[in-house]
């Protein structure tokens, strides 16, 4: 863990502005390179910064293989969402979304391949890109954030194909439904819609904070979060994180957590998530806390698994937030140690 | 054969009957002692060898003799008595024989070994006289190399080589038809030499010393001369000063400076003449008005001349070599005798003894106040220290939160990065504090002014770190090369630290004082107010549990100043903590927030707070106004009321309490919220005054 000295070391301008920097730095997304060897955050000044997560997990590690192998301004704005194909890395936030080759990236010669702006009405302020989601089978990206409206846009050809509207406020996060091409989207306005990708119709709506169960007023109504395994879908944020049976629209299981969620995924038989609060919590889906692992940073926004079968060594969970650091647990129990920008 | 014979004679002796064989004996006997003296003649005069001739053929005649005898009585008859008689009679003849030559073998045994003992005599003393003849033989060796190796004093002597000697040297004393030949001549000569010329040197060495004096002589004629024509100069001098005033030259004022100047110690001198070329350089620089009127920069020489003088008058004390010192204290010491305290605080005082003379530098700012910096020099230490104080031209009311602005203690703490003046920048320093018992200078800084590193330089010192030396002379291009940044840096710093003060006045009264030319980065109405503004201990700012983060950063050492400040809103009272570091406002001040509504907020638990920490602290910029930003701080806190504004009146609603909203929103807002963490509208956008997210 990087931690400097409460020493008065002679500090000039540009130190006291670096350090002031790293201590007002959130990393909102991070996503892990195809090889599964790397791991790619972004942070709220727009720079991406790529750790090799093999270096870091060696016997050899040394404390500068835990600092980023290259760091690169992506965005003016921050960097809300990132995903991978299989060779390009697709960074999101100010309204644009701009693709980057891993294959250039690691070579430390990163110019964007493509940048592309969803077609929006015209606004004093450009929509933030909050949500990225890739659907393999159609091969197409789907875009939602403060337009309120879901953009799809093909990868082959780099075209805005088609737009869902429904939500009234904005969206903060996706999900897919893998078996049927169904999309997930919850926003701000505290509904949960289920899209049907062929029809481009909205299937089904689920407005949580009007259950009773989950409904916490004085958090709010958005929804940050949303994970969905089939049939069952988990969401949370101001409502209470819930689990929710999809074709019978009733909540089954209400996690006892008071602090907002912003990130949850299923993970084998449990639910992880994590949110304000230094830990990482895992649940069985009966409800249980099976445990609270705490992380470095004071609250978190995105966890991330290293699930890529090329890389087994690198199998590790991540989860950065509201610090310059990305927490790295090696197996669910404990924080390892911290990448840091 | 002798056993044999004894055999015989035993029963022969036992037979015979005793009288005519006594007295055949004892007649033999005395004719032996009769014949002792002939027979040791005989023994010459018989032949040895005949005498075993003899010997063997009497032993064979009486072994014949015995072996009749035998055969005779073997036989046996009556005649046979009378021939065995007859044969014992004849061998008792041979046994005469016998007898007399084993006399004779007896003596010449005696004879042969007498002459063979002689003989041994005679070699043993030739032995001994061969031996006395070897010890002589190697003494008169051991003599002789002894003289060989004998050294004489004139090898020592370094003399001419040959060829000179016998090129320079007068023939009477080379004598080369003598010396050619005779290599012992020829060194006496070389030597006879030698003495000439050494005689000849020392008599040029008297000459040359008479020369000297004679030279000396003049000197002082000379030197007399010279001090006679001063005071008649000086009555020269005296005499033009009214038509110096008259013309507004200057010049005896100078000159007395400059008269003064030389009892500076060096690094005092070094800054004296740098200064006084810069501010000489900068008045030129601005000749649009008269040069004597418009000095930003004065320089004078302060303290007694005398006192500096008799410093030098003995001239080792003049050096400000520490074993001299010390060995001057052993005498006072001695002298008294005082208590080991007193003795110790004695040596502290000797050792932190400060020249005589000090340089008195004022720096006039444009608004009329003016910084004054008197530099020491501690001849003991070698260090230069400064004492700092700020006048204006106008009254100050000085508010109770800007106490440490202008003190002299801090008014120039960290002029350049870490530079904070509580420690020697000599490190040869530490080893003499060791000695009298002094822990650190910051102590004494007090009393003695600051060391900050920029004065050594300023003062043309310069101790690296890695190569200690132990003379460390001052360099006029080292100061030269530091002047102008420094005295940049030193006028920025007044002004800010005057436009703090004032400032502060107003805070302290919950006035936020926004100027005019920074209006349009606030909206115009602002509800949030500024209720307290004060300054607030190192130690407490640590203690305090939202600081965590900028203490763990290092951001909060103790050279920099820590207030606290509360602004509210109706029931919302939001406390930041602010870091003011001494390189203000190049160096921005870092807030940290906690803010008491509806529970406490901090940026651990609200990423709203977390926003508007960086708002402040990292988009500082933007805040800065007009340069050179003396209006940052004044900014920053009337962002904070902005912040607090937007934040009060974008807090969602909660639907299920009864009753309006604390705070109705006001702000023109295009989103309330904003991204995944939620984000609320901080950004002003200026002409058209609506709220938006950054």
């Amino acid at each position: 863990m990087e931690r400097a000295m409460p020493q008065a070391v002679p500090l000039g301008q540009m130190e006291v502005f670096q350090a002031l920097q790293r201590l007002h730095m959130i990393i909102f997304s991070q996503n892990v390179s195809p090889c599964g060897k790397f791991l790619a955050a972004g942070n709220n000044y727009g720079q991406i910064a790529i750790f090799s997560l093999s270096a870091a997990l060696s016997s050899e590690a040394k404390e500068e293989s835990k600092k980023p192998m290259v760091t690169f301004q992506a965005h003016d704005g921050p960097v809300y969402s990132m995903v991978s194909t299989d060779r390009h890395l697709l960074s999101a936030g100010d309204g644009e979304v701009k693709a980057w080759l891993w294959a250039e990236i690691l070579k430390k010669g990163c110019k964007e391949l493509w940048r592309r702006q969803p077609p929006y009405r015209t606004s004093l302020e450009v929509p933030e890109i909050n949500a990225l989601l890739l659907v393999p089978k159609e091969n197409s990206l789907i875009l939602a954030g403060g337009d309120c409206q879901l953009h799809t846009m093909d990868l082959e050809t780099g075209t805005f194909t088609r737009a869902l509207w429904g939500h009234t406020d904005y969206i903060h996060c996706l999900a897919l439904r893998e078996r049927s091409p169904e999309v997930l989207s919850g926003g701000e306005d505290g509904a949960v819609r289920l899209w049907d990708l062929r029809t481009a119709k909205e299937v089904q709506t689920i407005e949580v904070y009007k259950h009773e169960e989950c409904s916490r007023p004085h958090n709010g109504r958005w929804i940050g979060c949303l994970a969905t395994d089939s049939d069952w879908m988990v969401c949370g944020g101001g409502p209470a994180l819930t689990l929710w049976h999809l074709r019978s629209s009733t909540p089954t299981t209400i996690f006892p957590m008071r602090a907002p969620q912003k990130h949850v995924t299923f993970y084998q038989d449990l639910i992880l998530s994590a949110g304000q609060g230094r830990c990482v919590n895992q649940w069985q889906l009966s409800g249980e806390l099976k445990a609270q692992v705490p992380g470095s940073s004071p609250g978190l926004l995105s966890l991330s698994l290293n699930q890529q079968p090329a890389a087994p060594e690198c199998k590790v969970l991540t989860a950065a937030g509201n610090s310059c650091r990305v927490d790295v647990f090696t197996n669910l129990g404990y924080r390892a140690f911290s990448l840091s920008f | 054969m002798s056993s044999e014979s004894s055999k015989k004679r035993k029963p022969k002796v036992i037979r015979s009957d005793g009288a005519p064989a006594e007295g055949k004996r004892n007649r033999s006997d005395t004719e032996q002692e009769g014949k002792y003296y002939s027979e040791e003649a005989e023994v010459d005069r018989r032949d040895p060898g005949r005498d075993y001739e003899l010997y063997k053929y009497t032993c064979q005649e009486l072994q014949r003799l015995m072996a009749e005898i035998q055969d005779l009585k073997s036989r046996g008859g009556k005649d046979a008595a009378v021939e065995i008689e007859d044969r014992r009679i004849q061998s008792c003849v041979h046994f005469m024989i016998l007898k007399k030559l084993n006399r004779l073998a007896h003596i010449r045994l005696k004879k042969g070994r007498d002459q063979t003992h002689e003989a041994k005599q005679k070699v043993d003393a030739y032995h001994l006289q061969l031996q006395n003849l070897l010890y002589e033989v190697m003494h008169l060796q051991k003599e002789i190399t002894k003289c060989l190796e004998f050294k004489s004093k004139h090898e020592e002597i370094d003399l001419v080589s040959l060829e000179e000697f016998y090129k320079e040297a007068p023939p009477d004393i080379s004598k080369a038809e003598v010396t050619m030949g005779d290599p012992h001549q020829q060194t006496l000569a070389r030597l006879d030499w030698e003495l000439e010329q050494r005689k000849r040197l020392a008599e040029k060495y008297r000459e040359c010393l008479s020369n000297k004096e004679k030279i000396l002589k003049e000197i002082e004629v000379k030197k007399e001369y010279l001090s006679s024509l001063q005071p008649r100069l000086n009555s020269i001098m005296q005499a033009s000063l009214p038509v110096q005033e008259y013309l507004f030259m200057p010049f005896d004022q100078a000159h007395k400076q400059y008269e003064t100047a030389r009892h500076l110690p060096p690094p005092l001198y070094v800054l004296f003449v740098q200064t006084t070329a810069y501010g000489q350089a900068c008045a030129h620089m601005k000749s649009s008005q008269p040069p004597r009127q418009d000095k930003t920069l004065s320089v004078a020489i302060e303290g007694s001349v005398d006192e500096a003088k008799a410093l030098f008058k003995p001239p080792e004390d003049s050096q400000d070599d520490e074993s001299d010192s010390d060995a001057e204290e052993e005498q006072t010491t001695k002298r008294r005798r005082p208590t080991l305290g007193v003795q110790l605080d004695d040596k502290r005082k000797e050792m932190l003894k400060r020249h005589p003379l000090s340089v008195m530098l004022d720096l006039k700012c444009k608004d009329d106040s003016v910084l004054h910096l008197t530099f020491y020099y501690l001849m003991n230490l070698n260090i230069m220290t400064v004492k700092a104080k700020v006048t204006t031209a106008t009254e100050l009311i000085t508010p109770i939160s800007a106490g440490d602005l202008l003190s002299p203690d801090s008014v120039l703490s960290c002029l350049y990065p870490g530079d904070h003046g509580k420690k020697t920048p000599n490190p040869a320093n530490q080893y003499q504090f060791d000695k009298v018992g002094i822990l650190t200078l910051r102590d004494y800084v007090l009393d003695l002014g600051h060391p900050y590193l920029w004065v050594q330089k300023l003062g043309g010192l310069h101790f690296p770190k890695e190569q200690p030396q132990h003379t460390v002379i001052a360099d006029h291009s080292l100061s030269a090369s530091h002047m102008e940044t420094t005295m940049k840096l030193l006028k920025t710093r007044v002004q800010s630290r005057l436009a703090l003060h004032k400032q502060f006045a107003s805070l302290e009264h919950g006035i936020v004082p926004v100027t005019s030319d920074c209006q349009y980065l606030f909206p115009a109405k602002v509800v949030s107010r500024l209720v307290k503004w004060v300054s607030i201990a190192h130690e407490d700012y640590t203690e305090l549990h939202f600081t965590k983060d900028i203490v763990e950063a290092g951001l909060a050492g103790d050279t920099n100043l820590y207030y606290m400040a509360l602004v509210e809103r109706g029931t919302a009272k939001l406390q930041a903590a602010v870091v003011l570091n001494p390189g203000y406002s190049s160096i921005p001040p870092v807030f940290q927030l906690c803010l008491n509504w509806k529970g406490e907020k901090t940026n651990n638990n609200d990423d709203n707070i977390r926003a508007m920490e960086s708002e402040v602290n990292v988009c500082y910029k933007e805040l800065c106004g007009p340069r050179p930003s003396h209006q940052l701080l004044t900014n920053q806190l009337q962002r904070l009321c902005v912040l607090l504004d937007v934040y009060l009146e974008t807090e969602s609603h909660d639907d299920s309490v009864e009753g309006p909203k604390e705070f109705p929103q006001e702000k023109m807002c295009l989103r309330l919220f904003r991204g995944p963490s939620r984000m609320k509208p901080f950004k002003y956008n200026h002409p058209q005054g609506f709220f938006s997210h950054r």
